[in-house]
C-alpha cells in the first residue's frame, strides 16, 4: 500500500513537472515574447527591449526557467504587471471564493446523483429510469453558458428573486451569510444541473451492473431482503466508480466553473483566469495552470487512494 | 426527453394488445422506436448541418446591416428572429454564426479523431517502453481540463480559423488516444489476434484488419461525441471572447452579447443561439447513444 | 426416509418473442432426507430452471404451474415475504463460479454471518461463532485466521467450500447445488463432491445436485433424474441407472463421457431442439439411433420394469450390463521421425515493473522442460490449473519469450527474427479453448478461414474460395457457412472452423489448448474423432493440452504430466495408465472417469 502511494506521488510529481515545463516554454517561445503582449499597442522595438531587460526576459531561456523554479521554491509565484500585485496573493484571494463555490456544488451534486442513480439503477428499464435517463441526456447536452444565461433570465430578470452577479451584495454595510448564500444559489444550481446529469448516469449504470451480478443472486438465495442487498452489498461496490469519477471530475468542475464564474461575475479562480487570458497576463496564467495541474493530479491521487481503501482487491496489486 | 419515452411505450402497447398481430404499422413503429434515439439524433444532426451550411446561402440578408430604427425588436414578420441592439437581423446573424462555428468545429473534430486514433494505436502496439513514454506525454497534456488549456493557448496565439482548428484539434485528441490505446492493449492479447500472428501477420496487418474492426463501434461512438464537444468548446471560447473573433459572429459570441444586455430581457437573443449549441450537443449525444444501443456489446 | 422435496407436475414457461414458451414440462421428482438426487441434462434441458423454481429465483416474467412441496408447504403458494423466509433457512443453494457468487467487498465472515443473522437474528458474536464452526465443517484449514479474509484470497476450491458453508448456515433440510464443480480442477472437484456427500449423511440433508456431467455424480448419487428438452426421460435409483440405463438418451449420454483408456468415443448427432420447435412426440426421437415412426406420435408414457422408469416406447433391454467400448490398445514404442525438439525450456513471467523498469522476479512458470515430438505423433500434456501446461503451449508457439531451445525440423527458433521467424511460426498452428473468442466476431467465416492463405499471398480470389470450400468440407461443414459470422454458429461448429483455419496454414504441428473444454460432452466426441482422422490423413502432429485425463488418454500416443512447472512423468500412454510411476499421476488418473464403476 505504502509502495503504491509513493509510486503514485512520484509519478504525479513528474507529470506536473513536465506540464509546467511545457507551459513555461510555450509562453516564452511565443513570437515577441511576453513583453510584447504586455505592452500591446504601445510596443515598439525599443520599448520591448527595455521591458525585456527590466523583467529579466532577455536572459537565456534556461536561466529564466531556473530562476522561476527558484522563486517557486521560495513561495513566490511571480508578479502580475497588469494588476500590479504578486500572483500568489491574487491566487489566494480568488481561490478562497472558488473553494466555497465548488465545495457546495460538489456536495449537492453528489447527494443528488446518488439518489437519482439509485432510482435509475433499481428501476432500470421501467419508466422512472427512462425518464431519468432522458433528463440526463438532455441536461448533459446543455451548454454551461446557456444554462447560466437562462437561469439569470428567469430568476434575476423576470422574477427578481436572486442576484445575478458578484459574490455578495456590495451595498450592505457588512456582508451577511445570507447575502453570500443568495449569490451562490444560481451559480451552484448551474454547476449542479450539469454535473448531476453525468454523475448520476455513471452511478445509475454502476448500480444496475452490480444488481445483475452473481453475488446478488447468492444473497437472495440466503433470504436477504432487497433493501439489505442494495445497501449492504451493492452500494459499496457501486460507489467505487463514483469515487473515481469524482476524483477525476474534481478539476473538470473548474471548466464549467470558468464559464459560470464569467457569467455571474463571481470573483473566483476561473474568472481570474478568463480575465488574465484576455489581457495576456502571463505570470498569472502560468501560475493558474500550475495550480490546476496540481489539483488534477491530487484529485486523481485521492481517487486512487480512496479506491484502494474501498476495494480489498486493490491492495494486493 | 418526451420523444424517446413516448414512442417505445406506444409500440409496446400495440405489440401486447392483440398478441402480436403483425400489423405493418406496428412493426414499423417498433423498428423506429428501437432506434428512436439514433433516429432523433440523426434528424437533429441533419437540421443543424442544414442550418449551418445550407441555410446561410438561402437566406439572403446581410447579417451586418444595421437598422438603428429597429434596434432590439422582438420577432416579427420583418425580422423573423428579432433584432439585436444594433438593429441587425438576428436570423441572419444566427445563420452566419452557425456557418462560422461549424466550419471550425467539424474539421477540428476530424483532425482530433485522426490524430487520436493513430497515436492510440501506435502506442498500444509499440514495445512497452515506447508505450510508457507516449502515455506519460499524454498524461501531462491530460492533466488539465481541456477548456483551461484552450483558454491558455488562445491567449497566446492570433486567433483565426486555421489556428482555431489546430487548437481545438490539439486539445481533444489525447482523450481519444488514451481510450484507443487502452482498447488496443486489451484487444491485442485476444485469441484471434494471437492466431493471426501465428499465421504470420505483422503489427500493421493486425491493426488494420482486426483491431480497427473490433474497435469500430467504440471509435464511431466516441467520434460523434467529439463532434459535439468540438462545437461546445468553440462556442465556449467564443463566449469568453477567445474564439471566433469580431466582426465575425458565432453562436457563442451572440450569446455573450445578449448576456451583456440581459437586464433588458432579450429572450429572443438568448434562446436561439443557446438552443442551437444545445441542439448540436444533443444531436451528437443522441447519435452516439443510439449507435451504442444498436451495436451493443457484441465484441 | 421422508421426502424433503416433492415436486409435482412442475411446468415453467417464459415469454419469448411475444409468446409464452414452456421451458420445463411436467417435472415430477422427489428428494429424500440424507439422499443425493442428480438432476442431469445438457445446457438448455431445463435443469437450472427447475432448481431456480424451487428457490423462487426466476425472473418475474416466468410462470410456474404445479406444486413444489418442501416438507408440509407448497412453495408455489407462498408470497415473496414468506418465500424469503424459506430461502436460506429451509433450503440452501450453492452456485457455479464461486468467485462471482461472493461479494468481493465483504469478508467471508460477514457473508456467512449474514446467512445466519437474516433468519436467526441475535448477536453478531453468536453469528461469528457459527461462521467459524461452519468453516471448520467444510474443511477450511486454519478457519479462525481466514474468517476475515476476502473471497479473492481463497483458491477456487476453497471458495466453493465457503459457499457451501454459507448455504448450510441455518442447517437447511435441502441443499440445491447447481453445477458446483464445473470449472474446478478434477482433483478439487472430487474433494468438493466428497464433501457434499459426507455432509448429506452427517446432516441428514437432502441434496438436489444439478449437473450436465454424469461422470461427476457416478460415485455419490443415490438417485438420478435425466432431463431432455424440458421433459423427464429417465429417473430412478442410481445403481440401476448406471448399470442398466433404459432410455437411449441416457445410454448416449453415458457413452459420450470420455473415460480413461476408452477405445471409441460416442457422439450424439444433431442438436438440442429450441423450446419453440420441439417435436410433438418423443423429443429425443430425431437424434435417436433406435427411432421408430411411433415415437413421433405422442410423448411416451413412463415404463418401469427395472430399477428405473424411462419415457420411451422401446427402452433398452435389461439383459446386458452396459459396457463401454473396449479398452483401447495403444501401441507402445512406435517410431516417429523426429520433428519437434524442446530443450531446457524455462519461462519466467516478469513481475510488476518497479519504478525504473526493474522487474521483480517471480518463480518460473516452467523449468527444465525437455521433450521431443515425432511426425504424426500426438503428445498429451496434462496438469491442473497453474501447472504451466498452457504456458508450455505458448512457448512452443513462440507467443511468449522463453529461455532454452525449441527446434522444428532441426531449426532453432531463438536466433530467428522478423520475416524468417514468421515463416517458421506458420508451421506450428494453434486451436484455442474458446472457439468464439479465437475468431474476430466481425469477420465472416469464409474470410477467417482464408486469412492464412491471404497472409501467404500469391493466391487468386477464386483459388482462395475453392480452398476454403475444401477446408470446410474436410471438417464436416457445408460451404454455405462461409457467409456467416461467428456469432451465428454453435460452439462445436466454431471449433471446427478454428481447425479449418489452422489447416489452411498447412502446418506440420498443431498445438491444441483445451480444445474441448468449452464444449458440451456430446460435441466433444465429434471433435476428437475429427482430429484423429485429420492426423491420419496428413501425418499431422499434435500437442494436446488438457486437464481432462480421459480425453488425453484417448488421443495421445505419449503423455507428459505437468505439476508446478515441471514434467513429473512422461511415458507412452498405455504404459502410463497401467503403471503410473508418480503419485501425482496416479491421483490424476484416479480423478478421471473410469471404465468400470467402482
Amino acid at each position: 500500500m505504502i509502495k503504491m502511494v509513493t509510486t503514485r506521488l512520484a509519478s504525479s510529481t513528474l507529470t506536473i513537472f513536465i506540464l509546467v515545463t511545457m507551459v513555461f516554454f510555450m509562453v516564452h517561445l511565443t513570437p515577441g515574447g511576453p513583453a510584447y503582449s504586455i505592452l500591446g499597442q504601445k510596443a515598439t522595438a525599443a520599448s520591448v527591449a527595455n521591458l525585456n531587460a527590466r523583467l529579466g526576459l532577455d536572459q537565456p531561456l534556461l536561466k529564466q526557467y531556473g530562476i522561476w523554479w527558484w522563486h517557486l521554491a521560495q513561495g513566490q509565484l511571480g508578479y502580475s504587471y497588469l494588476l500590479n500585485r504578486p500572483v500568489g496573493q491574487l491566487l489566494w484571494q480568488y481561490e478562497l471564493n472558488t473553494l466555497v463555490f465548488y465545495t457546495v456544488s460538489i456536495v449537492v451534486s453528489t447527494v443528488l446523483s446518488i439518489l437519482l442513480g439509485l432510482v435509475q439503477g433499481v428501476y432500470f428499464g421501467r419508466w422512472p429510469a427512462k425518464i431519468i435517463g432522458g433528463l440526463q441526456l438532455g441536461f448533459y447536452a446543455l451548454p454551461a453558458f446557456f444554462v447560466a444565461a437562462m437561469l439569470v433570465l428567469w430568476f434575476s430578470v423576470d422574477l427578481p428573486w436572486l442576484p445575478a452577479s458578484g459574490i455578495t451584495n456590495l451595498r450592505l454595510p457588512s456582508p451577511t451569510i445570507a447575502s453570500y448564500a443568495a449569490h451562490l444559489v444560481l451559480p451552484v444550481t448551474t454547476i449542479t444541473l450539469l454535473t448531476v446529469s453525468s454523475l448520476s448516469r455513471y452511478f445509475g449504470e454502476a448500480v444496475h451492473e452490480e444488481l445483475a451480478k452473481d453475488y446478488v443472486r447468492t444473497a437472495r438465495a440466503k433470504g436477504v431482503s432487497f433493501p439489505a442487498i442494495l445497501f449492504g452489498h451493492v452500494l459499496r461496490n457501486a460507489l467505487r466508480p463514483l469515487v473515481t469519477i469524482l476524483g477525476l471530475s474534481f478539476p473538470y468542475i473548474f471548466t464549467g466553473g470558468v464559464i459560470v464564474e464569467s457569467v455571474f461575475n463571481y470573483p473566483g479562480l476561473g474568472w481570474l483566469m478568463w480575465r488574465s487570458a484576455l489581457s495576456q497576463d502571463y505570470p498569472i496564467l502560468i501560475a493558474i495552470v500550475l495550480i490546476i495541474g496540481i489539483l488534477t493530479v491530487l484529485g486523481n491521487l485521492l481517487a486512487d487512494l480512496v479506491n484502494g481503501l474501498l476495494d480489498p482487491r486493490a491492495s494486493y496489486e | 426527453m418526451a420523444f424517446s419515452t413516448r414512442v417505445p411505450a406506444m409500440s409496446e402497447q400495440i405489440a401486447t394488445a392483440g398478441g402480436m398481430a403483425a400489423a405493418p404499422f406496428a412493426r414499423w413503429l417498433g423498428w423506429i422506436s428501437q432506434r428512436s434515439t439514433l433516429v432523433t439524433g440523426l434528424v437533429i444532426s441533419g437540421l443543424i448541418l442544414f442550418i449551418g451550411f445550407a441555410a446561410p446561402f438561402l437566406y439572403h440578408v446581410d447579417p451586418y446591416a444595421i437598422h438603428p430604427a429597429h434596434a432590439l425588436e422582438a420577432p416579427s414578420w420583418a425580422f423573423p428572429f428579432g433584432t439585436d441592439e444594433l438593429g441587425r437581423d438576428e436570423l441572419a446573424l444566427l445563420l452566419s454564426g452557425g456557418f462560422a462555428t461549424l466550419v471550425v468545429a467539424l474539421p477540428a473534430a476530424i483532425l482530433a479523431f485522426v490524430v487520436g486514433v493513430t497515436y492510440g494505436l501506435a502506442s498500444g502496439l509499440a514495445p512497452a517502453w515506447v508505450d510508457r513514454l507516449m502515455m506519460r506525454l499524454l498524461d501531462a497534456v491530460l492533466a488539465l481540463p481541456s477548456l483551461i488549456i484552450l483558454i491558455f493557448f488562445a491567449s497566446l496565439v492570433t486567433l483565426n480559423n486555421t489556428s482555431l482548428i489546430l487548437l481545438l484539434g490539439f486539445i481533444s485528441w489525447p482523450g481519444l488516444a488514451r481510450l484507443v490505446r487502452n482498447e488496443t492493449l486489451a484487444q491485442r492479447g485476444r485469441d484471434f489476434v494471437l492466431a493471426a500472428e501465428q499465421m504470420g501477420a505483422g503489427r500493421v496487418y493486425v491493426a488494420r484488419v482486426h483491431l480497427l474492426r473490433v474497435m469500430a463501434p467504440v471509435l464511431v461512438v466516441n467520434g460523434t461525441f467529439m463532434v459535439g464537444d468540438s462545437v461546445f468548446a468553440l462556442s465556449a471560447l467564443s463566449f469568453l471572447g477567445l474564439g471566433v473573433q469580431p466582426p465575425q459572429v458565432s453562436w457563442g459570441s451572440l450569446l455573450e452579447s445578449a448576456l451583456d444586455i440581459i437586464a433588458l430581457d432579450p429572450w429572443w437573443l438568448i434562446l436561439p443561439p443557446g438552443l442551437l449549441v444545445f441542439g448540436s450537443l444533443l444531436a451528437a449525444s443522441l447519435t452516439g447513444q443510439g449507435l451504442l444501443q444498436r451495436w451493443g456489446n457484441n465484441r | 426416509m421422508s421426502a424433503v422435496l416433492d415436486i409435482k407436475n412442475l411446468s415453467v414457461s417464459l415469454p419469448r418473442g411475444g409468446r409464452n414458451v414452456a421451458i420445463l414440462d411436467g417435472l415430477n421428482l422427489t428428494v429424500k432426507a440424507g439422499e443425493m438426487l442428480a438432476l442431469v441434462g445438457e445446457s438448455g434441458s431445463g435443469k437450472t430452471i427447475a432448481s431456480l423454481s424451487v428457490m423462487g429465483l426466476l425472473p418475474k416474467k416466468a410462470k410456474r404451474e404445479g406444486e413444489i412441496w418442501l416438507g408440509e408447504t407448497n412453495l408455489l403458494t407462498l408470497q415473496e415475504p414468506a418465500m424469503r423466509r424459506v430461502r436460506g433457512r429451509d433450503v440452501g443453494m450453492v452456485f457455479q463460479n464461486p468467485l462471482a457468487a461472493l461479494n468481493p467487498s465483504r469478508t467471508v465472515a460477514s457473508q456467512i454471518q449474514e446467512a445466519w443473522l437474516v433468519h436467526k437474528g441475535g448477536s453478531t458474536r453468536a453469528a461469528r461463532a457459527r461462521a467459524l464452526e461452519l468453516l471448520g465443517e467444510v474443511g477450511i484449514p486454519d478457519p479462525a485466521k481466514r474468517l476475515d479474509d476476502y473471497p479473492h484470497q481463497f483458491s477456487g476450491g476453497m471458495r466453493q467450500r465457503v459457499m457451501i458453508a454459507m448455504a448450510l448456515a441455518c442447517s437447511p433440510k435441502l441443499l440445491i447445488a447447481d453445477e458446483p464443480t464445473t470449472g474446478l480442477d478434477p482433483l478439487i472437484a472430487r474433494q468438493i463432491m466428497a464433501l457434499i456427500a459426507r455432509l448429506r449423511r452427517e446432516l441428514d440433508m437432502g441434496v438436489l445436485f444439478v449437473t450436465h456431467d454424469l461422470s461427476v455424480v457416478e460415485e455419490h448419487a443415490d438417485a438420478v433424474h435425466v432431463l431432455y428438452a424440458g421433459k423427464s426421460v429417465e429417473w430412478g435409483a442410481a445403481k440401476a441407472f448406471f448399470d442398466h440405463p433404459r432410455h437411449p438418451y441416457s445410454e448416449a449420454l453415458l457413452g459420450s463421457v470420455a473415460r480413461v483408456g476408452q477405445a471409441r468415443l460416442q457422439n450424439i448427432p444433431g442438436n438440442l431442439p429450441e423450446p419453440e420447435t420441439r417435436p410433438p412426440g418423443c423429443r429425443f426421437a430425431p437424434r435417436c439411433a433406435y427411432h421408430q415412426p411411433q415415437c413421433d406420435a405422442a410423448y411416451p408414457p413412463a415404463l418401469r420394469d427395472g430399477g428405473t422408469a424411462a419415457a420411451c416406447l422401446f427402452p433398452l433391454p435389461l439383459t446386458d450390463r452396459i459396457t463401454y467400448a473396449e479398452t483401447l490398445e495403444k501401441p507402445t514404442g512406435r517410431n516417429f521421425a523426429s520433428q519437434l525438439e524442446v530443450r531446457d525450456l524455462q519461462v519466467r513471467y516478469a513481475g510488476n515493473s518497479g519504478w525504473f523498469g526493474g522487474k521483480t522476479k517471480l518463480p518460473p512458470s516452467l523449468s527444465e522442460i525437455a521433450f521431443s515430438l515425432g511426425r504424426g505423433e500426438c503428445l498429451g500434456v496434462v496438469g491442473e490449473s497453474g501447472s504451466g501446461k498452457s504456458t508450455l503451449g505458448r512457448a512452443v508457439l513462440q507467443m511468449i519469450p522463453y529461455e532454452g531451445h525449441v527446434l522444428l525440423n532441426g531449426e532453432d527458433f531463438s536466433p530467428l527474427r522478423g520475416a524468417a521467424k514468421r515463416t517458421q511460426r506458420r508451421r506450428i498452428q494453434v486451436v484455442f479453448q474458446d472457439p468464439r473468442e479465437s475468431m474476430n466476431p466481425r469477420i465472416k467465416i469464409g474470410d477467417i478461414i482464408a486469412e492464412p492463405l491471404r497472409l501467404k499471398r500469391g493466391i487468386s480470389r477464386a483459388e482462395e474460395r475453392r480452398q476454403v470450400e475444401t477446408l470446410l468440407g474436410r471438417v464436416g461443414l457445408n460451404k454455405e457457412m462461409a457467409a456467416l459470422l461467428p456469432g451465428g454458429v454453435s460452439g462445436g461448429q466454431a471449433q471446427r472452423i478454428a481447425i479449418a483455419r489452422a489447416l489452411a496454414a498447412e502446418p506440420e504441428l498443431i498445438v491444441l489448448d483445451e480444445p474441448t473444454s468449452s464444449l458440451d460432452v456430446s460435441t466433444q466426441a465429434m471433435l476428437l474423432n475429427l482430429l484423429k482422422d485429420l492426423a491420419l490423413e496428413q501425418a499431422l502432429s499434435y500437442i494436446l493440452i488438457s486437464h481432462d485425463f480421459a480425453v488425453v488418454s484417448y488421443m495421445a500416443d505419449r503423455i507428459a504430466v505437468l505439476n508446478a512447472g515441471r514434467i513429473v512423468e512422461m511415458n507412452d500412454t498405455a504404459k502410463l495408465i497401467r503403471a503410473p510411476q508418480h503419485s501425482y499421476t496416479a491421483a490424476l488418473i484416479g480423478a478421471a472417469p473410469q471404465l468400470h464403476r467402482l
